[in-house]
């Protein structure tokens, strides 16, 4: 299973996504790929997101059950904890700090 | 804000799609770089062509120009078909074919000996165990007819279906019974999905072992090893409960069975199996041969995928 949800995202990468996954909320993707595919699905998001940002979560073989990685400036920042991934959620002041740089982790 | 520049499209492999998805009324079109289906009253629904082997567009479906390009950069076979998904009129093509498979292919079908052992092959898989030696192609191919009326009348005593032959006018589809009705639809899922890996994988439909003389010859060939696994038994079964909308009813049980048999991962493993079986290596181009200048980008579809 995997879910991709996009904020801001110009159109065009909107639809892209829609191409392989189903759109069941504006800007929330849902579906099952492969490894590869999945890859090449966030490539896309990458080069796509612009402005916007992008979150993609999807099953793995990890405690938690599953893994994701986060593109773009959010006030929600996943942090890692003693190898438990988790996020924070920043207070409003604070998100001007995160709008620069993106956080992306593996 | 500078518009971003995405990647190009590529097709994914066949193995990791859904089967089919049947488009019934409404203009085919794209929005925003998405496949859409709108309807007559501007209700849209995407359509995720790049996760599906092949759209069934049945009667009432418009097509624009630009989806069917979309269509096919992604790999996605687009099958015109008739009322009630009997008759296959005509398809895009997905993907590329590749010279060296066509050749091997050509090769194979046009060798008595290795089209011989390839049609042994199909038969070994198809009915589990190895055909009786030293028959012909006509030979064997009395065996199967045999073979292949006993199962009919044998599913057909299962399900209590009346049966009298495999027959349809497909000039006029009203006219079958039940059971044919139901044949009919679930064979037309399951060319739809083979010719689609047939595609995908680089060979020609029209190059057939058992079948010939059809633009579909080898997708009659290669959706005969699967027929009696999946889609036969299927559609019996529906016609046993003699359903208000069988063809509906066809679909729904054809698309669980090939989920079932994992179907879309095994056929293009199984069209390499029996086309090795008849023990001719492929060809290696000629020596004169010019080599491509720009090298093939690395690509996450099938062999016989456009990229």
């Amino acid at each position: 299973m995997l879910v991709i949800v996009v904020e801001n995202a110009p159109p065009r990468l909107r639809g892209r996504l829609a191409l392989w996954l189903l759109e069941v909320r504006a800007g929330v993707y849902v579906g099952k790929v492969s490894l590869r595919t999945r890859e090449m699905i966030w490539h896309n998001v990458q080069e796509g997101v612009a402005d916007g940002n992008a979150i993609m979560a999807w099953n793995t073989n990890t405690e938690s059950g599953f893994d994701f990685l986060t593109l773009g400036p959010n006030r929600r920042l996943p942090v890692e904890m003693d190898g438990i991934k988790l996020v924070s959620f920043l207070p409003e002041k604070n998100t001007a700090e995160t709008l620069n740089g993106s956080s992306e982790d593996g | 804000m500078t518009e971003p520049i995405l990647p190009p499209l590529k097709p994914i492999p066949i193995k990791d799609r859904v089967s089919a998805i049947f488009v019934e009324k409404g203009n085919l079109d794209v929005i925003d770089g998405a496949f859409v289906v709108v309807d007559k009253t501007g209700v849209r629904t995407h359509i995720p062509v790049g996760g599906v082997a092949c759209l069934m567009l049945e009667p009432g479906s418009r097509v624009s120009h630009a989806a069917v390009t979309l269509a096919s950069r992604v790999g996605c076979l687009l099958v015109w078909i008739g009322e009630a998904g009997v008759r296959l009129y005509a398809s895009g093509q997905p993907g590329g074919a590749r010279a060296d498979r066509l050749l091997y292919q050509a090769k194979l079908a046009l060798d008595d000996a290795a089209r011989l052992k390839v049609v042994r092959k199909m038969y070994e898989i198809r009915f589990g165990e190895k055909p009786p030696e030293k028959r012909s192609v006509l030979q064997l191919q009395g065996i199967e007819g045999a073979r292949v009326r006993k199962m009919y009348e044998l599913l057909a005593k299962q399900h209590r279906v009346t049966w009298t032959r495999r027959n349809y006018d497909a000039g006029n589809w009203g006219s079958g019974d039940m059971a044919n009705r139901c044949l009919s639809s679930a064979t037309a899922c399951l060319y739809g999905i083979c010719e689609a890996a047939i595609l995908a994988a680089g060979y020609a439909p029209a190059v057939g072992f058992i079948h010939t003389g059809k633009p579909q010859s080898f997708v009659y060939d290669i959706a005969d090893i699967f027929k009696f696994d999946t889609v036969v038994p299927v559609a019996f079964r529906i016609a046993g409960r003699k359903p208000g909308n069988p063809e509906r009813d066809v679909r729904l049980a054809c698309r669980d069975i090939f989920r079932q048999t994992r179907l879309l991962k095994r056929i293009i493993p199984t069209i390499e199996q029996v086309l090795a079986a008849g023990e001719i290596t492929p060809p290696v181009s000629h020596k004169e041969a010019v080599d491509i200048a720009i090298p093939n980008k690395e690509q996450i579809g099938d062999a016989g995928h456009r990229g």
